[in-house]
C-alpha cells in the first residue's frame, strides 16, 4: 500500500498527555491510513496504552488534535468515539464473565440498536424486530472467529486465549471502521498467537477494517503490519514500514536495551 | 424439474425422483449461524443441476472426475451429485488428512476438475503443483491475495449463473460414482464404487434397519470414506430421509445431541470418542452417584433396576450423547472395541457393524489417467475386506 496516497482514517497531531505534571506522552504525531494494519510498539512504559486510551476517548490530551475520518475532535467521550466507528479490546480482558459468549458478543451490538431501553426491557415495537437481526449479526462474528463450539459457554469458564478471542468478537460486533487492539496476543502460546494473527489479518483483508494494535511480539508485528510506529519514553522514535523500522538505529537501540 | 424417468439405478436418478415426488420435503439441513438451514429435495436438485450445467460448460463430461477437498457440507454433496449427474465421478479427499500425504497424492493425481473448501486446500493444490482446468472454491476467505488461484471460481457465483442444464441425469448404473484413495508406505491405493454397488448396499441397509422418510441422519465426517457413501449417502437418496450437517467438526457432538438422529452411521472412532466423553462426565469412582450409575448400567438388570436405571441414568446419558431417538446405530468399517460395545449396550444401544466392503486396488498406470476415466481396466486388485 502506498501510504502517502492512501486516505488517512486517523490523524494525530502533536498529542501530549500528562498526569499531575508527569508527562506520559510528548508531542506525538502519526497517521493511520484507511485499510491498513498499524502496530504501535515500544518498551513498557513508552505510552502505548495511554495513546490508545486517548484515541478511544478514555483520556483527553492536554495538547494536540485528533482527526478521525476527516472530522476533528478535541474532547470527546468514549461513547461518542464508539458511535463514530472505533471499537477496542483491553490489555486485561474486560468481559462479562458470568455471561455466555453469545451474550457478550451481543453487547457489542448495543450501538447498532435503534430501540430504546424501555422498548428492549418490555420487548415492544422495534426491540422484538431487532432481536433477530442483532442475533444474526452476532452469529456472523462468532462464525468469523470460529467461536461456534463455545457459543453458549460462560466466558469465565473459557481458557485465556479463547477469552481474548471473545473480546475481539465483541469489538468486531460493533462493525468498527477502526479497531484498537491492546496486546491481543499477550499471554498466548505460539499456536494461539498464530491463530490470532490470522484472525487479525482476515478482519483487515476480508472486512476492510483498519487495525491499530499494540503488540510486544516483534515477530508477529513484522509479519502482519503494514505500518509500524515506535514509542519510547512517551515520544515517537520511529514511523514507517516494518522493514524501515527494523533497520532504524534508534529503534534498535531502544529495543535491544542499550539505552535502558 | 423435468420429467419422470423409469431408471432409478444411479444416485442422481434417485435425487431426481425424490425431487419430482417429494419436492417440498426437507432433504438436507445444515447448521449455519446457529440455526438449522433447510434445503428441500427440489431446491437440492435445482442446485445440483445448476452446478452440473456450470461444470458442463467448462468441459466436464462423462467419465471425468471431480476431486472434492472439503469437510462435510451440503455444497460438497451437491458438487458430488453434480459430477455424477453428468456421468462423472466424485473423488472425496478429507481436508483433515495430513497435509504432506495429501499434497503427495494431489501431485500424483494431477486432477483436472477440483472443488476446494478454501484457502488451506488451495495452498495444498499449489504445493502439489496442480493446475486444474477447472478450480472451484467454497469459501473465499483468505483468497484476496491468492495470486496463483486468480482463475478459481466462486461456487456461489457459479450456481447463480444461468446456463442450460441437462434435465435428465447422464449417469449409468455401472459407472463409478465415487473414488477414494489411501496412501500406503510405497503405493497409493484406490477404491472405486459404482452407482449399482452403492444402491445395492444402501437398499440392504434401508430394508434391514427399516429406514424411511421420518428418519434423520447426521453426516459428521461427510463422505470421505466408502462406508459413509454406502451407508449414509445411498440410504438418504433411497429412503428420502433427512441428512443433517453439523455447524463444523468441533460442534458435531453438540449438534448430534440437539438433533437426536435416528440413524447414526459412525466409525469406531466416533463411538470411542463419545464413550470417552461419557466417562469424563461420570462422577469419580467411589462416589455415591457413581455407584448409582454402575448399578444402573449393570448387565442383565432386573425389572426394578431396569426401570429406575432408565429414568435416572440411561435416558439422561443417551440424551447427552445424542442417541435419545436412535434406532439404527451403525458402525461402518472396523468393529468397536469390546468395552465400547459393552458401554453402548448397557445404555440399550446395540451398535451393529456394517463393514466397508472395500476393494482397494493399486493402479498399474499413473493415477492421473485413472481418475480421468480413460483407462480403468488395468488395475490390479490386491485385497478384499469381507462385508459383515
Amino acid at each position: 500500500m502506498t501510504r502517502t496516497a492512501a486516505t488517512q482514517l486517523l490523524e494525530l497531531d502533536n498529542i501530549s498527555l500528562s498526569f499531575k505534571g508527569v508527562k506520559a506522552i510528548t508531542d506525538i504525531s502519526f497517521r493511520v491510513a484507511a485499510g491498513e494494519i498499524c502496530a504501535l510498539i515500544g518498551p513498557n512504559g513508552a505510552g502505548k496504552s495511554s495513546l490508545l486510551n486517548i484515541i478511544s476517548g478514555v483520556y483527553q490530551p492536554q495538547e494536540g488534535r485528533i482527526r478521525f475520518d476527516n472530522r476533528e475532535r478535541r474532547r470527546m467521550r468514549a461513547h461518542d468515539v464508539a458511535v463514530r466507528g472505533v471499537a477496542r479490546t483491553f490489555q486485561n480482558i474486560a468481559l462479562f464473565k458470568g455471561m455466555s459468549v453469545l451474550d457478550n458478543v451481543l453487547t457489542g451490538r448495543n450501538l447498532k440498536r435503534r430501540s430504546t431501553w424501555i422498548e428492549q426491557a418490555l420487548r415492544l415495537g422495534r426491540a422484538a424486530r431487532e432481536d433477530d437481526s442483532q442475533r444474526e449479526a452476532a452469529e456472523r462474528v462468532i462464525a468469523f472467529l470460529h467461536l461456534q463450539p463455545w457459543r453458549d459457554a460462560l466466558v469465565g469458564t473459557l481458557p485465556y486465549g479463547l477469552q481474548k478471542r471473545v473480546e475481539l468478537a465483541r469489538a468486531l460486533a460493533a462493525e468498527p471502521r477502526l479497531l484498537l487492539l491492546d496486546e491481543p496476543m499477550a499471554g498466548m502460546n505460539a499456536d494461539e498467537k498464530q491463530q490470532m494473527s490470522r484472525f487479525i489479518v482476515d478482519i483487515n483483508r476480508e472486512l476492510g477494517t483498519t487495525v491499530l494494535l499494540i503488540e510486544h511480539d516483534i515477530g508477529v508485528v513484522m509479519s502482519i503490519s503494514d505500518h509500524v510506529v515506535v514509542l519510547d519514553y512517551g515520544r515517537k522514535i520511529g514511523d514507517g514500514s516494518p522493514e524501515a523500522v527494523r533497520q532504524d538505529p534508534e529503534v534498535i537501540s531502544a529495543y535491544l536495551g542499550t539505552r535502558h | 424439474m423435468g420429467t419422470l424417468t423409469d431408471t432409478l439405478d444411479t444416485l442422481p436418478h434417485r435425487l431426481h425422483r425424490q425431487a419430482l415426488e417429494h419436492g417440498a420435503d426437507v432433504a438436507l439441513r445444515h447448521k449455519h449461524l446457529g440455526i438449522w438451514q433447510v434445503r428441500t429435495w427440489e431446491q437440492l436438485a435445482d442446485e445440483v443441476q445448476n452446478l452440473a450445467a456450470a461444470l458442463q460448460a467448462r468441459g466436464f463430461s462423462v467419465g471425468a472426475t471431480l476431486t472434492i477437498i472439503s469437510r462435510p457440507t451440503p455444497r460438497a454433496i451437491v458438487a458430488a451429485l453434480a459430477a455424477q449427474w453428468l456421468g462423472g465421478a466424485a473423488s472425496l479427499l478429507d481436508p483433515l488428512d495430513a497435509p504432506a500425504g495429501q499434497i503427495d497424492l494431489l501431485g500424483e493425481l494431477q486432477p483436472d476438475f477440483v472443488l476446494a473448501q478454501g484457502h488451506e486446500e488451495l495452498l495444498r493444490l499449489g504445493a502439489a503443483q496442480v493446475t486444474p482446468r477447472v478450480l472451484i472454491y467454497l469459501d473465499k476467505r483468505g483468497l484476496s491475495d491468492s495470486g496463483p488461484f486468480d482463475q478459481a471460481s466462486d461456487y456461489a457465483a457459479l450456481i447463480d449463473s444461468e446456463v442450460f442444464a441437462e434435465t435428465i441425469p447422464q449417469a449409468q448404473a455401472q459407472q463409478t460414482a465415487f473414488v477414494f484413495y489411501r496412501r500406503g508406505q510405497h503405493t497409493t491405493e484406490k477404491q472405486r464404487i459404482s452407482h449399482a454397488e452403492l444402491l445395492q448396499h444402501g437398499q440392504q441397509l434401508v430394508q434391514r434397519e427399516g429406514l424411511g422418510r421420518q428418519d434423520e441422519a447426521l453426516a459428521a465426517r461427510g463422505f470421505a470414506s466408502g462406508g459413509q457413501a454406502r451407508y449414509l449417502l445411498a440410504p438418504w437418496l433411497i429412503a428420502g430421509l433427512r441428512l443433517n450437517f453439523p455447524e463444523n467438526l468441533a460442534t458435531r457432538d453438540r449438534d448430534r445431541r440437539e438433533l437426536g438422529p435416528t440413524l447414526v452411521a459412525g466409525t469406531r472412532e466416533t463411538y470411542e470418542r463419545l464413550h470417552g466423553h461419557a466417562l469424563e462426565r461420570l462422577p469419580p469412582p467411589g462416589d455415591n452417584a457413581r455407584r448409582l450409575v454402575d448399578w444402573a448400567l449393570a448387565a442383565r438388570p432386573g425389572l426394578l433396576r431396569r426401570f429406575v436405571g432408565h429414568w435416572l441414568v440411561r435416558r439422561p446419558l443417551r440424551d447427552v450423547l445424542g442417541f435419545s431417538r436412535t434406532h439404527a446405530p451403525l458402525v461402518v468399517g472396523d468393529a468397536l472395541r469390546p468395552e465400547t460395545q459393552a458401554f453402548f449396550e448397557s445404555l440399550g444401544i446395540k451398535v451393529r457393524r456394517w463393514g466397508d466392503s472395500t476393494e482397494w486396488e493399486v493402479p498399474s498406470i499413473s493415477p492421473a489417467s485413472v481418475t480421468n476415466g480413460r483407462d480403468e481396466r488395468h488395475s490390479q486388485r490386491i485385497w478384499k475386506e469381507a462385508t459383515t
